[in-house]
């Protein structure tokens, strides 16, 4: 397909193509993003922040499902492992070192998903893959919910954001807008690496193996090392998510680790669209709007995300992301035939 | 220490009840089902509505539950017939995913009708006091449940085993083309299977409801709960669920005996090292 409008361009060069478009809706929604502070009160501030966090977040587990072909349940467990580890950090004084504090979340993400990886890939996959993750971050929740250095059921409370101290400069991150700008550039790099990691040739050792991994292996492929890789990375990037996501919310609580926060980069990616890199955030930011819409209706939000839900696996199994190219498509060719 | 582990066991064979219609419809569709939990706590809330807060008898208490299994039965074929069944050609995931939309529903129509507060039930007169056996207290409506629960096991057991109808469940489970091709009609067969899972949830529901207090966060529990117990027992291995529950309930009841500051982490320990050791399950995964 790509091939063929690419040959299409050449030789009569519409105005509008699929990747100029979406480059573009991209570029707008970044600036918009870096524009919030100034069009909306600190309330909506937290949630379009939250959701940026949440949505880097299913970034990382999409990298997971949609190139390695593993459902991790568990993932929860691992954006709580961060963010305690962010959390306890600041506590205990070091917010100066804040970057290193959400690089060592990360690197706590990506050890503990490595252990969980190197005893649990060979032995599982599919269902019990995803019931042994989902099993993994629910015992973290209950060993957190009754270890009371880290606060019990009440979780750690009062996490001030941090003053950064980079040598020469010290950047001010306390208020709510520069916390937020701080989260803006950070999801920049994090998205930044990923791009760069499954649009090279990890990435398509990555989806071999999930077409199929029988080939994969006959050309080559270390298949269990690339699972691995795969579940590192996400690891990583949740445990980043979460270490970056403690001081935003200045509490973080067992629930972070709970079966909710692990199902929902599944809801997004999914309604976002399956196969695409920005299919989550744009998940995100829907589910973002519909909970906010259905806020005060008690019952109704879970019946209309069910019925979106639904209604995206029956029709449009490719989600947003997917549906959206398959229209830009439609239209573009219309124009170049005329 | 008897007392503990008499808990342990009611608890146990209360998962098991959950455990069991969760088990069969992993058996003959090979779905993981994620509405369970919630189409269990429908049948709670039904049977709690039928019943008021006190009801008459034993008798009241079980004829309540079987009415609202049949309600989450037939519940259970139109979520077949507009969700499941479409759904069978495409990926595993998309599935796991579609059951858990179905759970949001369900759980979303109980909050509107039911609302957010708790509702609690008493046991029925003859189930409320306790007998004493070996020197200890034991609560009546414990040896209630652990009787429904061995009672359920037997009767599945026997019907999926012994009987004309179970054993052509089994065939289309294990092999649906050749079993139509031998004139069975395999989409009904599938169908009354989805519709006696969901039916036993509603049971499960119904009987387990007095001494529960009733939220709509009563369904994520025992869900999770009936998650480990299938995938220890071996997948769709209704034999292996009830083994399973009873090796739960042993590991629960050292839990608390040795390890009282952290309830309820021991049984995640066991089922991990459960599934490393027999990744298929201790008996193994079967097709019913």
């Amino acid at each position: 397909m790509s091939s063929s409008l690419a040959e299409r361009d050449s030789r009569r060069k519409p105005a509008l193509t699929r990747p100029g478009i979406n480059n573009t809706l991209i570029a707008l929604a970044t600036l918009t993003l870096l524009a919030m502070p100034f069009l909306t009160n600190s309330g909506l501030l937290y949630l379009v922040g939250t959701t940026l966090v949440l949505g880097v977040y299913s970034v990382g587990w999409n990298l997971l499902f949609s190139w390695a072909g593993l459902a991790s349940f568990g993932s929860g467990g691992l954006f709580a492992i961060g963010a305690y580890v962010s959390a306890a950090a600041i506590r205990a004084g070091y917010d100066q070192f804040f970057l290193l504090i959400v690089l060592a979340g990360a690197g706590a993400g990506a050890l503990v998903a490595m252990l969980v990886g190197l005893v649990a890939l060979r032995r599982t996959t599919g269902i019990f893959f995803a019931i042994l993750t989902l099993s993994l971050s629910e015992l973290l929740r209950h060993t957190l919910m009754h270890t009371r250095s880290l606060g019990s059921e009440d979780g750690l409370s009062n996490i001030t954001r941090p003053v950064l101290s980079l040598g020469v400069v010290e950047i001010d991150l306390t208020s709510g807008p520069t916390y937020y700008w701080f989260i803006c550039v950070s999801a920049a790099v994090i998205l930044g690496l990923c791009w760069w990691l499954t649009h090279g040739p990890f990435g398509r050792r990555l989806l071999a193996v999930r077409h199929d991994i029988e080939r994969a292996g006959f050309i080559g492929i270390d298949v269990h090392r690339s699972r691995l890789a795969a579940l590192v990375i996400s690891g990583a990037v949740a445990g980043c998510a979460g270490a970056i996501y403690a001081p935003w919310a200045q509490i973080v609580t067992p629930e972070l680790s709970g079966m909710v926060r692990s199902t929902q980069p599944i809801l997004f990616t999914l309604l976002g669209g399956l196969q695409s890199f920005w299919g989550p955030m744009i998940g995100a930011f829907v589910f973002m709007v519909i909970e906010y819409a259905t806020r005060t209706l008690v019952g109704i939000q879970e019946i209309i995300t069910g019925a979106i839900l639904l209604a995206v696996i029956l029709a449009f199994r490719a989600g947003i992301a997917g549906s959206w190219n398959a229209l830009i498509d439609r239209l573009t060719e219309r124009r170049a035939d005329k | 220490m008897l007392f503990t582990f008499i808990n342990s066991l009611t608890l146990g064979m209360a998962v098991f009840l959950v455990a069991a219609g969760l088990t069969l419809i992993f058996g003959i569709m090979r779905i993981l089902n994620f509405a369970h939990g919630a189409f269990f706590m429908l049948g709670a809330y039904l049977t709690s509505t039928l019943i008021g807060d006190m009801p008459g008898s034993i008798w009241v208490l079980i004829g309540a539950s079987m009415l609202s299994g049949l309600v989450v039965g037939v519940l259970g074929l139109v979520v077949q017939h507009f969700v499941l069944s479409k759904l069978e050609d495409v990926d595993e995931h998309f599935m796991l995913i579609a059951t858990y939309a179905v759970m949001l529903l369900c759980v979303g129509a109980i909050k509107m009708t039911w609302g957010l507060e708790f509702h609690s039930v008493d046991p029925p007169p003859g189930l409320d006091l306790g007998v004493v056996i070996f020197g200890t207290f034991v609560p009546s409506f414990s040896l209630f449940i652990i009787g429904a629960g061995v009672a359920v096991f037997l009767v599945l057991d026997h019907v999926i085993h012994c009987s004309w109808s179970g054993k052509l469940a089994v065939a289309i489970a294990r092999d649906g083309w050749m079993s139509n091709l031998m004139g069975v009609n395999g989409p009904l067969g599938v169908r009354m299977v989805v519709g006696a899972s969901f039916a036993l949830a509603g049971l499960a529901g119904g009987l387990l409801l007095p001494n529960q207090t009733l939220s709509p966060a009563l369904g994520d529990t025992f869900l999770l709960m009936a998650f480990i117990t299938i995938v220890i027992g071996g997948l769709g291995n209704i034999r292996g669920a009830f083994i399973a529950a009873i090796i739960l309930a042993v590991i629960d009841g050292l839990n608390i005996l040795f390890l009282p500051g952290f309830p309820g982490v021991l049984i995640y320990v066991g089922m991990v090292t459960c599934l490393l050791l027999w990744p298929n399950g201790i008996l193994g995964e079967s097709r019913l």
